[in-house]
């Protein structure tokens, strides 16, 4: 066995010296099986300060060689700031009472109502693994978890993927699977009931749940030299409490458009009725996404566009390009742009109409009306003499959505109905290998 | 369901076989920024600030797990 060990050695010792090349498999080994990082510290700011995002995230990724691949994922966010909580302006001072339903909040005459109440951290962490499987075939599987003060993710995925083609060609098909905790501050309101005054707890229940099942089969192809396209079919099935617990809308009356007035008990609670929010218990959605990456010589471009349907009456596109742009030897610059749309859901309704029947479902939150959203941007990189990489990207988010014209009544035309939302993101990345 | 998907990979597959490049010609595709998921965190981080903010969320690959959001 000795003498075996000790003949390959000088086997290979020799057949290196005919190559003129130092041993290289275990050169090749040590390359290998390094941790490499990419972190990332991110700040996203909304105008007329509303929510104020810091979050912090490291990707770590092992190599154990021959394509296995551990990869750990962790980001803590902090939150703070106002939400639009869905109610609509008035020409008067507006009270609500916060979620605890131990406080209230005000807002003033002619502003679209902003919940100031919302704070949280949030931390995220998934692994992964990969590896192949047979010749042709990698199959990966994971784990996530992720906690905030009311919202606990738990979830598990896996795919496989196989090469045909020379490798040109990769089908893939994944499933994924989350159970999520929801457990509203002060409690999840009955959907549709009146928000009552502080200290008043009659119409909040306890804590629900939901889940989520997503598949998805993807092709990768690449077209030519310098040319790679990818295009995935999604589906997306979520059942359980999927209301937000926190939105509202108001009851107006049908001449005015005015939300209907309420006294306070003592002046603690809300001085209007506003109802709080209710979706349908489950959502199936799907999609297709495209993307392709070209190289012109140096320079690379990235175009993607997603389109998605769901049984909710939502459909969006979302359009999105990228182009890497090489500055000497050791930097790229790229500008960024996205464009998104959606459709409004068929629930939606920006208040509800005093003296006419409940609808079944009903919602005014902004993000599930029609709206434009547009991000323009930019990353400037820096790759370093030790090859590792800083970055920094700087975006605009713009939001700009519409009521439905069927929906405004009266003197609600003359006041701002949806709050345009306008947010800065910057971002600062480090990349390192150890 | 399960024809419709065969009879597309299929297609697919016999499509794509006259396209595509031989392993010597991989030069550009190789290199780091050409690989689809060249930006992954960013990816991640775009994916958590839209699903927050947007109500369509997902179909690039599997996201980073699930938020309140409000």
């Amino acid at each position: 066995m000795n003498d075996d060990a000790n003949f390959n050695a000088a086997l290979a010792a020799a057949t290196c010296a005919l190559l003129g090349a130092s041993v290289p498999v275990h050169a090749a080994d040590e390359e290998a099986q390094r941790w490499s990082f990419d972190t990332s510290l991110l700040y996203y700011g909304e105008s007329d300060s509303r929510v104020q995002d810091i979050s912090a995230a490291v990707a770590a990724q092992r190599d154990f060689g021959d394509d296995r691949k551990l990869s750990l994922n962790l980001t803590a966010d902090t939150l703070t700031g106002a939400s639009a909580s869905g109610a609509t302006s008035l020409d008067r001072a507006q009270t609500f009472t916060s979620p605890s339903g131990k406080a209230t909040y005000s807002t003033s005459a002619g502003k679209v109502p902003l919940d100031d109440t919302f704070k949280d951290t949030r931390f995220a962490l998934n692994g992964s693994w990969t590896q192949p499987l047979a010749r042709l075939y990698t199959v990966s599987g994971g784990l996530g978890f992720s906690t905030e003060y009311d919202y606990t993710h738990l979830g598990a995925n896996a795919s496989l993927a196989r090469d045909f083609n020379k490798r040109n060609t990769t089908l893939s098909f994944g499933v994924a699977y989350s159970q999520d905790d929801i457990k509203p501050v002060g409690g999840a309101p009955v959907p549709l009931s009146q928000m009552l005054d502080v200290g008043d707890l009659r119409n909040k229940r306890n804590d629900d749940t939901k889940n989520v099942l997503d598949l998805l089969f993807g092709v990768t192809q690449v077209v030519g030299r310098n040319t790679v396209v990818r295009v995935n079919y999604s589906y997306s099935d979520s059942s359980g409490y999927l209301n937000d617990p926190y939105k509202l809308l108001s009851v107006v009356d049908p001449i005015t458009g005015d939300t209907i007035g309420r006294v306070a008990a003592g002046g603690q609670g809300p001085n209007g009725v506003y109802l709080y929010e209710n979706r349908p218990d489950s959502r199936t959605k799907q999609g297709i996404y495209a993307e392709m990456k070209h190289a012109f010589g140096a320079p690379v471009l990235q175009l993607s566009y997603r389109f998605m349907t769901d049984d909710w009456g939502i459909d969006s596109s979302t359009l999105e390009t990228r182009l890497r742009w090489p500055v000497g030897a050791d930097n790229f610059i790229e500008p960024q742009l996205r464009y998104y749309t959606q459709s409004e859901a068929d629930f939606y309704r920006s208040s509800l109409v005093a003296g006419q029947r409940l609808p079944q479902y009903a919602s005014a939150d902004f993000r599930l009306g029609k709206f434009d959203a547009v991000t323009v941007g930019v990353k400037f990189g820096h790759r370093t003499t030790s090859g590792n990489e800083w970055s920094a990207r700087l975006e605009y988010y713009q939001q700009s959505g519409d009521v439905p014209g069927d929906q405004i009544i009266d003197r609600q035309a003359g006041r701002e109905q949806y709050p345009d939302l306008n947010a800065v993101i910057a971002q600062f990345g480090y990349r390192f290998g150890l | 369901m399960k024809y419709l998907l065969a009879a597309a990979a299929l297609l697919i597959l016999s499509g794509c076989s006259s396209i595509g490049v031989q392993p010597w010609e991989r030069d550009v595709l190789a290199r780091p920024e050409m690989s689809l998921d060249a930006n992954a965190l960013d990816a991640a981080i775009d994916d958590h600030i839209y699903f927050s903010k947007e109500a369509s969320s997902g179909g690039r690959g599997f996201g980073g797990g699930g938020c309140g959001c409000n």
